[in-house]
């Protein structure tokens, strides 16, 4: 699903320049759900940013799903990141102003899917993540797991072949962080590949395979036995 | 275009910078006040000029003659032209094509008494054609006809304030007044609307007074119109060859500017319509400017907004919004109240004009209004500036990087 070869990138600061990834080569089969850790400022972001197509790397290259992703213009990585990827982030990024179904429907939008078609794709992925009879409430009448859970339907909604989230559970207390892995746990068990930053060993214990960054490189790649949270909720 | 969603966005997008939508609006909307109130100004006076000038056929020349003021031809100085009727004939053969409707004037004055009634008039002995050069109403009874010529009946068409000092509420037609003791009688009553001094005068045949007068065929000046389908320039030229026919039938220089004068109403007319756009120019140049910084105010706020909402851009585009939807969101909310305020502002200018101007009684200043392409031409305007305003904060929207504005910080 993900093949990364030889990837390097630096950020320019003013004359020097901050070498983050330095060589990274990694895969992702479909189905996957693999955990990046690594200590703070180990490139972890940079890559799933990279990934997400959100930046550009300098070296190497990137196949998503067969699909060389190389020198694109702005339009086509929207298409892109519209059509393979889904985003979930640590500080949720929902719009503050639109109902959780609308937030939802949004992606939709940009695939330019008719309103009603929208909305009831909305409320079934909302029924999903169990906050169905929330769907007409704004973000601010939500807490922190349930915007987490409306940011992951949101994800969902345009059927992506990627889910990326950095830190997911980064704002959320233990027992809401593993409400929320349950939740990402059964939607890897229905087939959708999925890769987390994170930083707590619990969770990505939750995952199946653990990658470790450190410096730039990739120093551990392992499959575990996964962690079911559901256990704890 | 008309996308539920858009609409949304832009509504939240003005409610919650309430104060600062207004106040930029209030400038476009104020620029669009002014421009459509000078615009409507200047139309005001267009029409008061125009007004003016439409008691005569706005196709007529008048020929009038004076003294000369250069020796030529073998005349001396200050000699004085004289028409007479012959002039006439000589202007229908020599311009068959280009003369419409013509008629010689002849003037004087009379004390005019019908029973104990006295007043003092001015008469125009003129040809029946004249009524049409003049665009005289006749209210009551006819105008002067050839019968009244040939015969040189002694009739008149009396104005109705004439009508009014000496008949009273009395029905005039058929009466007999005395003008200087002969008697004359009515044959028509006419108006003249907006000019009361006009109504104080009397029409009577040429022939009739000419054999009054010394049995003369002198005639004071010419009135004529000229082929109404002539555009300026063919006017100009028929006035041109008028002037220099008749110069050279009385022998005076083509240079002297008072021996015959050709007076022509489209010179005139073309003179007040270039000084109207001028007008209409400046009016046009002051509300832009007026506008110009409405403008600029839009494309401040939209700054602002961009600024403001630079985390949600980036998450639209991290869902897959690509730069033209952008750019299209922001253009639109800047056209809205762009559009908005500047409706605004011409509804306020209508109200102005609706109020006051049945109000305002002046010669030179009639019925100010805004017509629909004034209207249309402002809605291209503010939709235009709006797209302009919107243009950089749309760039600037759609240059943001995702990366960046989804950076938690
Ligand atoms: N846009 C940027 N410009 C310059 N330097 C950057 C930029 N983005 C990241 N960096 C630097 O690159 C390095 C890696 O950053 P990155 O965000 O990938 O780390 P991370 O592993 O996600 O850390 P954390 O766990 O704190 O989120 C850091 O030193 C960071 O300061
Ligand atoms: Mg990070």
């Amino acid at each position: 699903m993900i093949e990364i070869k030889d990837l390097h990138k630096s950020y320019k600061m003013g004359s020097n320049a901050l070498h983050v990834l330095k060589g990274i080569n990694f895969s992702v089969e479909e189905g996957e759900l693999v955990a990046i850790m690594g200590s703070s400022g180990s490139g972890k972001s940079t890559l799933l940013n990279i990934l997400g197509m959100l930046d550009e790397l300098d070296e190497g290259s990137y196949t998503l799903d067969g699909v060389p992703i190389k020198n694109l213009n702005e339009t086509k990585a929207a298409q892109y990141r519209n059509k393979f990827l889904g985003f979930i982030f640590q500080s949720f990024n929902l719009i503050n102003y639109k109902s959780a179904a609308e937030n939802v429907a949004l992606p939709l939008y940009y695939q330019k899917v008719g309103r009603k078609e929208r909305h009831d794709k909305a409320l079934k992925y909302l029924e999903q993540v169990g906050l169905k009879q929330w769907s007409s409430h704004l973000p601010s009448e939500l807490s922190g797991g349930q915007k987490q859970r409306v940011a992951i339907a949101r994800a969902m909604a345009a059927e992506p072949k990627v889910l990326l989230a950095d830190e997911p559970t980064g704002a959320l207390d233990s027992k809401t962080s593993y409400e929320v892995m349950d939740l990402i746990q059964k939607i890897n068990d229905a087939g959708n590949t999925i890769l987390i930053v994170t930083h707590e060993p619990d969770i990505a214990d939750m995952c199946k395979r653990i990658v470790h960054l450190k410096d730039g490189v990739i120093v551990e790649d392992k499959v575990i036995d996964q962690v079911r949270a559901q256990q704890y909720v | 275009m008309f996308d539920r969603d858009i609409w949304q966005e832009i509504i939240y997008s003005i409610k919650n910078n309430k104060l600062r939508t207004f106040l930029t609006g209030f400038s476009v909307g104020w620029g669009i006040f002014i421009l459509v109130l000078l615009l409507a100004s200047v139309n005001g006076m267009q029409n008061g000029f125009y007004l003016q000038f439409n008691d005569d056929a706005t196709n007529s020349i008048f020929v009038r003659s004076g003294s000369t003021t250069k020796a030529y031809g073998g005349f001396e100085a200050n000699r004085k032209i004289q028409f007479k009727n012959n002039d006439i004939d000589y202007i229908r053969k020599s311009f068959p094509e280009d003369l419409e409707y013509i008629s010689a004037r002849y003037y004087a004055n009379t004390t005019a008494r019908y029973k104990s009634e006295t007043g003092s008039y001015s008469v125009q002995a003129v040809e029946p054609e004249y009524q049409i050069i003049e665009k005289t109403i006749v209210t009551d009874g006819r105008y002067i006809n050839i019968n009244d010529l040939v015969s040189k009946a002694k009739v008149a068409v009396i104005g109705r304030k004439v009508k009014e000092d000496l008949f009273d509420t009395e029905d005039a037609i058929g009466k007999f007044v005395e003008f200087n003791g002969l008697p004359f009688r009515v044959i028509g009553i006419f108006t003249d609307d907006g000019d009361d001094n006009a109504e104080r005068s009397i029409y009577a045949p040429l022939s009739t007074y000419q054999s009054i007068y010394g049995n003369t065929d002198y005639i004071d000046n010419i009135a004529l119109t000229y082929n109404p389908n002539y555009d300026l320039t063919k006017a100009l030229s028929f006035s041109n060859r008028l002037e220099n026919l008749f110069k050279r039938r009385y022998k005076v220089s083509p240079e002297d500017q008072s021996g015959i004068r050709v007076w022509n109403y489209a010179e005139a007319f073309s003179d007040i319509s270039s000084f109207t756009s001028v007008l209409n120019a400046i009016g046009i140049v002051v509300g832009l400017l007026i506008l110009i910084a409405g403008i600029v105010g839009i494309g401040n706020i939209m700054v602002f907004t961009v600024k403001e909402r630079t985390k949600e851009i980036g998450i639209r585009k991290a869902l897959g919004a690509e730069p033209g939807q952008i750019i299209k969101l922001v253009i639109l909310e800047s056209v809205f109240i762009t559009a908005m305020s500047g409706f605004i502002g011409l509804f306020f200018a209508w109200i102005i004009l609706a109020i006051v101007g049945p109000n305002i009684q002046s010669p030179a200043f009639a019925n100010p209004s805004v017509d629909f392409s004034t209207v249309f031409t402002a809605t291209i305007i503010l939709v235009v500036a709006g797209v302009f305003a919107g243009l950089i904060p749309a760039m600037k929207a759609a240059n943001i990087k995702p990366i960046v504005a989804l950076r938690d910080k």
